[in-house]
């Protein structure tokens, strides 16, 4: 079961960063060395705003199907829209794939309505 | 028959008894909206949420020949020295009539304020405000 093509009601990006590790001198200078070429550790939260609760239910369906947090996957074109740049811009970096960062949150709005937020976060 | 409705046809009843002096009331019955609009979208959209029913009247602090006063019935509800339980709950009905037609609205309620006072050269009323609770009774309107 893919991840569910539904368009998200608002969006939270972060880029994540490159595996660098900082040491920092007593006289305070700083040397960094890079581990690795590819960015990763990048999140996205995407929130779902009164949705039916058959559609909220695909949510569940998914990350159980993920084995929560243990799977990796990708994201519908659907998960972007609205956004006018360049997708790979917003999506995981080149190599990474998103997981379930927890569990998705559904709230029941009323009957038969719910708002579902979900975390990802990219992983190599 | 075309029919122009007036202060005259109106009614309010508790429990299905007209109360006798009754000079105004008015219902309120709202329906929130819930947003679905989602990114891309360039006018909101929504779909139906909770609806609510809540209103309020005016009624002379009057007292019958039987001692009955009708607005010190509906007072008591939440001015006691017991408080206010869950079965304090009353059956308002809102009526617009036109001969042997009633327009009804019926509600379950609790009184949610009440004011009264009294004042020199002026005839002594109680204000009172309602929140349905549940769904109505009768929508006959």
């Amino acid at each position: 079961m893919a991840y569910p093509t539904l368009i998200p009601s608002a969006r939270n990006y972060s880029s994540g960063d490159y595996p660098v590790k900082t040491f920092t001198s007593q006289s305070g200078a700083e040397s960094r060395i890079l581990y690795g070429s590819r960015r990763t550790g990048m999140t996205l939260e995407l929130q779902y705003d009164n949705v039916t609760d058959a559609n909220a239910e695909l949510f569940l369906d998914h990350y159980d199907e993920t084995k929560g947090s243990y799977t990796t996957f990708t994201l519908p074109t659907a998960a972007f829209t609205g956004w006018s740049g360049n997708k790979d811009a917003i999506d995981a970096a080149t190599g990474n794939a998103w997981r379930y960062d927890g569990p998705p949150q559904v709230s029941n709005v009323r009957p038969g309505v719910s708002s579902v937020q979900i975390k990802l976060i990219g992983v190599l | 028959m075309a029919k122009v409705y007036t202060g005259r046809d109106g009614r309010l009843l508790l429990a299905g008894t007209t109360l006798v002096k009754v000079s105004t009331w008015s219902l309120q019955a709202d329906v929130e909206v819930l947003e679905t609009t989602t990114l891309g979208d360039y006018a909101r959209s929504y779909t139906p949420g909770i609806q609510a029913f809540s209103g309020n009247a005016t009624l002379l602090y009057y007292k019958n020949d039987a001692g009955v006063n009708d607005a010190a019935t509906l007072l008591r509800k939440v001015v006691n020295t017991t408080g206010v339980e869950t079965t304090d709950t009353v059956q308002l009905t809102l009526r617009l009539n036109d001969g042997d037609i009633n327009d009804d609205v019926t509600l379950t309620g609790y009184i949610t304020s009440a004011s009264f006072g009294a004042s020199v050269g002026e005839v002594t009323s109680a204000q009172i405000t309602f929140q349905a609770t549940g769904a109505l009774t009768t929508a006959a309107i």
